[in-house]
């Protein structure tokens, strides 16, 4: 499902904020008839007199403004007591437990830890259905916002201040998400996948995304390698296995697994993988990725060494 | 009529006086209809550029995954469009009306302190050619009007258009301030005898209130930006999260004034609504007490109420209670007066003349603006839809579909008390209506975008379903709004010159403006007839059925 | 003495000053918030010298009563030289105060305790030197007024032009007032 949506949730926490969403928009909608009638009903009434046709002059009166004082106190009254019991359900306490996903926002992607397994992963979110999730939400420079509209909360990614939240996500599936806070220059480019699997596939998912990278194999791939060892690739970046242990940039040891590239600007495809490598200010303009000064067949030696890193 | 009472013994209007012709006469003047209208003007210059950069956002945004603005230029040109907008339009707008008009509708010569008010208007004007300068100085600030650290920092923007946009805040909130003591310090000092608190014109009660806010509100963003300077020119570390910071300091000291900055752009525009629609139903204002106490119950409670900005920060729900609870009562005083409103207009004796259209469709629309304000006072909707273009739907609401069309209806309504000439109602009526569906058009899609999962301050957007169709209906909107504005400059234009003359009183107003010359003399009044209620006019015209017998202490 | 609320001047003033008073109250905020959460750096406690500083502010809390004689002395009526007096001894420990703030500068400064060294260096300085404009920007207003009535003998500047200055004044002794016990007193108790 493409569709990223609030009013298409996959948690019951989600759920909950959805229902809340449409007691409101009820509330909403009758009053807004309410007044648009009047309106209406003023215009159609009262229009075209004549100018000098003079209307009795009302002053007002004291029992309409209470009522129309007091009648509002009442339904936001009503709707301040459903939204505080929503508040609790969806977002109870992280109390005694240490967080099972922990997301560090970075100028402009997403870092992925896994507890207790230690997986890490970057942009894709793979979770496991039927459980009861805790997120961490931290930042490792300006503020973000974790937000995947089917999950429910968004979540503010602060410096100093972790934040939490709960989903438990209740059905299989990919769910849209992004960064929400306004971050700089690539703010839009800082999507989520979110990658709902049944718990055995998800076991099976974390156990791949534990191992080393594999050696290259092709000639060409081995070539890349050594490029990317020899470049300062591994400045920034970590491949489990090699020598690169980088943490500015996202854990490439699985990176071929992953379906999108440069947090979302594009499908993870070998051409597309070529254009990344070989010029990322040209797609992501603004991103801490450099465009390297390298021979056309260098860059195709190094997505080839990418492309191996299932 | 009044005319047989009204014997100028001055000149008829302030132009038939040699020292207020002429270029010169402007830049040194200290009468505060120069000074009003100069607010105008340069308002609506900075309102022009801050369309064409909203133009330019709308644009690119018209198709999915555009690069025809990178986006450091889409940055900075959202900062400059929600700056420019805020402190160079709405605020300077509101102010050019208010010093313009708060001493003729209280019948007293000037404003307390004439200097003072140009020296506001001046720094002002400052405030607005320094941060445009930014542009000029290595590039536009790019960190949203909000400029939330450490986004905000030496260190993550570098350019000095941070600086720029920082001192140039610094001097129009120092220009505001200046303003808003002027204006309580007329109201309470120079009201024409009789003009008693109880028989103010709403306009004048909202302005006046309004300065209060001004003066308590202003003051936290001086200090938030002399501490962002601090950080950023002198290497304190007030927003350093590496030296222990709290990040949310810049939060809550940002929306401690934002909050009733949202107030402050739309008071003033509830009470030209509250001059509208009466003058225009030809009925008095209903419930005016209720009208003056709901703006003062506004004026407190929108102190109480800026947490709502912060409430997916993780701050707690001791802190959430609080404030969504006074988020959501803050409604009802609104309320109060959308119902007062319509009060008036019931039963009355509706002449649609261009500003009423506009006071009509701002009941309407802003009341939608309301409602999603009340939507995001419940905190888990806001948790899902804060940063959203449901937001950005909200604020436009009441800002635009609310602010800036009551604006308009006071323009039309005011134009020919400034200029001595009427706007066409033709023209006046076709700018209404291109507006109202140009701004329909653009703004409503909004809010089904932000259900969608769209972001706001984005430069551009991947291509998922709906998401592209929804932006080019909106960006067709904006062309159509921005045609509207067409019109209306050739309105005014054309109606300066050829405008059918307008006399004292052309659309029979009750409140003091109305007997002075269009536009009035230097000193505004050669006779202010006595005041024993709030339509002083309507007294004179009603000898048999005066106003004071009936307004009694309500 | 008339009213603020029929004398225009004396009503601008006190605007001005609840304005002014909205963002001492923030700097204030600011340092409390991270006087509660410091670190091991220079703190108020191990740096600032209590007994120093309270002689210093002793002159500037002196000075809201000379400035008050002064103003006496403009009042129609009882208008004298006295004033020129005691409007020299205001300047003269107002001038004592800004000496002690620059001497308590230096001091902090040759320690190392600047406003990029730490939160405490960040939020004293920020605070204590709006607080030290302020009273530059008085003691300005004071020697107008001292010259304006010493060259037209005593015969302007009118006592509401005095009284709005003095209010300024007295406004920069109260938030000095507060800061004294917010920074010294604060540090040296708890």
């Amino acid at each position: 499902m493409d569709v990223a949506s609030p009013l298409l949730p996959a948690t019951p926490q989600a759920e909950e904020i959805a229902r809340l969403f449409y007691v409101d928009l009820v509330i909403a909608g009758v009053i807004f008839v309410v007044v648009a009638g009047l309106v209406a009903t003023v215009i159609i009434r009262n229009r075209k007199r004549s100018p000098d046709d003079l209307p009795v002059q009302n002053f007002g009166s004291e029992t309409l403004e209470w009522t129309w004082t007091i009648i509002p106190v009442m339904i936001v009254t009503g709707l301040f007591v459903y939204t505080m019991k929503v508040m609790h359900e969806v977002d109870p306490k992280p109390v005694g437990r240490e967080a099972d996903v922990e997301i560090i926002a970075h100028q402009w992607w997403w870092e992925v830890h896994y507890h207790p397994s230690g997986a890490v992963t970057a942009n894709e979110i793979h979770l496991p259905v039927g459980r009861d999730l805790l997120f961490q939400v931290r930042s490792a420079d300006v503020i973000h916002d974790f937000w995947v509209p089917a999950l429910g909360q968004k979540v503010d990614a602060i410096p100093n201040h972790p934040n939490y939240a709960w989903y438990d996500v209740d059905k299989p599936g990919t769910y849209l998400g992004t960064c929400a806070e306004f971050c700089g220059a690539e703010h839009a480019w800082m999507r989520i996948r979110v990658i709902a699997q049944p718990v055995p596939a998800f076991g099976f998912w974390v156990e791949e995304q534990l191992l080393d990278a594999r050696p290259p194999t092709g000639s060409a791939a081995k070539a890349g390698a050594a490029l990317f060892a020899k470049h300062t690739c591994m400045n920034c970046h970590s491949i489990r296995g090699t020598p690169a242990n980088g943490d500015i940039g996202p854990d490439l040891t699985h990176l071929a697994s992953r379906q999108t590239l440069a947090a979302g600007v594009f499908r993870n495809t070998p051409e597309n993988l070529m254009k990344w490598v070989s010029d990322p200010q040209k797609y992501k303009p603004g991103s801490h990725m450099p465009t390297m000064d390298l021979r056309r067949q260098s860059f195709e030696n190094i997505v080839a060494y990418l492309e191996e890193l299932k | 009529m009044n005319g047989g009472t009204h014997r100028p013994t001055g000149p008829e209007t302030i132009w038939d006086v040699p020292e207020y012709r002429g270029l010169l006469s402007w830049v040194t003047s200290v009468d505060h209809k120069q000074i009003g209208i100069m607010y105008l003007l340069a308002a609506g210059s900075f309102f022009l550029v801050g369309l064409f950069e909203a133009l330019l956002m709308r644009t690119q945004l018209i198709r999915p995954e555009n690069n025809w603005l990178s986006p450091e230029t889409y940055n900075q040109i959202f900062t400059m469009h929600g700056t420019t907008m805020i402190f160079l339009v709405i605020v300077p707008s509101l102010l050019g009306f208010s010093m313009y008009f708060v001493p003729l509708m209280i019948g007293a010569r000037d404003v307390a302190f004439p200097r003072l008010n140009a020296f506001g208007f001046w720094i002002t004007v400052l405030g607005g050619l320094l941060l445009y300068f930014s542009f000029w100085a290595g590039g536009a600030p790019a960190a949203g009007w909000f400029a939330y650290t450490p986004l905000s920092e030496k260190a993550y923007s570098y350019s000095t258009g941070q600086d720029y946009w920082a001192l140039a805040l610094l001097a129009i909130g120092v220009g505001t301030v200046a303003a808003a003591i002027n204006i309580i310090v007329t109201v309470v000092t120079l009201r024409v005898p009789g003009m008693t608190m109880r028989r103010l014109p709403l306009f004048v009660w909202m302005t006046f209130v309004n300065a209060f806010l001004i003066i308590l509100a202003m003051p936290a963003l001086n200090a938030s930006l002399v501490m962002l300077l601090a950080d950023r020119d002198l290497n304190a570390l007030f927003f350093e999260p590496q030296a222990g910071a709290s990040e949310l300091l810049w939060q809550n000291y940002f929306w401690f004034f934002g909050h009733p900055e949202v107030y402050i752009m739309i008071l003033p525009g509830f009470g030209m609504i509250s001059e509208v629609i009466p003058v225009f139903s030809r009925k008095t204002i209903y419930g005016y007490g209720f009208m003056a106490l709901s703006t003062v119950a506004i004026a407190f409670l929108s102190f109480g109420v800026w947490v709502h900005h912060m409430f997916a920060t993780g701050l707690g729900f001791p802190i959430y209670y609080i404030f969504a609870g006074a988020s959501m009562l803050i409604a009802v005083p609104t309320g109060v007066k959308i119902f007062n409103w319509i009060a008036t207009m019931w039963g009355g004796n509706i002449q649609f003349s261009t500003a009423m259209l506009f006071a009509t469709a701002f009941i309407v629309q802003f009341t939608v603006g309301g409602l999603t304000g009340v939507t995001f006072a419940a905190v888990p909707i806001d948790w899902q839809l804060t940063d959203t273009y449901f937001v950005v739907a909200h604020f436009h609401y009441t800002l635009f579909g609310g602010g800036l069309f009551a604006l308009f209806a006071a323009i039309y309504y005011w134009f020919p008390k400034m200029t001595g000439r009427m706007l066409s109602e033709k023209l006046g009526k076709a700018h209404f209506w291109l507006i109202l569906i140009g701004f329909n058009t653009t703004f409503f899609v909004m809010h089904p975008l932000g259900l969608l999962g769209m972001p706001r301050r984005v430069f551009t957007y991947p291509d998922l379903p709906y998401l592209g169709l929804l932006n080019e209906v909106s960006t067709i909107g904006a062309y159509i709004l921005a045609t509207s504005i067409l019109v209306f400059i050739v309105n005014v234009v054309y109606s300066l010159r050829q405008g059918r003359l307008a006399g004292a009183n052309p659309w029979k107003g009750w409140t003091l403006e109305w007997i002075a010359n269009s536009p009035p003399a230097v000193e505004n009044f050669a006779f202010v007839p006595p005041v024993r209620s709030r339509r002083p006019l309507w007294d004179l015209e009603h000898p048999d059925d005066p106003d004071w017998k009936h307004e009694g202490g309500a | 003495m008339s009213s603020a609320l029929t004398e225009k001047n004396k009503l601008a003033i006190l605007l001005f000053l609840v304005s002014e008073a909205v963002f001492f109250v923030l700097l204030i905020v600011a340092y409390v918030t991270y006087h509660l959460r410091q670190g091991n750096g220079p703190t108020a406690s191990n740096s600032l010298n209590i007994v120093k500083t309270g002689v210093f502010s002793a002159f500037l809390f002196a000075s809201s009563y000379t400035v008050w004689r002064a103003g006496l002395s403009f009042q129609a009526g009882n208008r004298s030289w006295k004033a020129l007096a005691w409007l020299a001894v205001t300047i003269a420990f107002g001038l004592i105060f800004l000496v002690g703030q620059g001497l308590e500068y230096s001091d902090l400064i040759r320690h190392h305790v600047t406003i990029s060294r730490d939160l405490f260096g960040t939020t004293f300085f920020t605070l204590t030197g709006f607080h030290g404009l302020h009273v530059s920007v008085g003691l300005i207003m004071l020697t107008v007024v001292l010259w304006i009535a010493g060259r037209s003998g005593m015969r302007k500047p009118k006592p509401a032009a005095v009284e709005v200055v003095s209010y300024y004044w007295h406004f920069v002794d109260a938030v000095w007032v507060f800061i004294f016990g917010v920074v010294y007193l604060w540090a040296f108790v708890g």
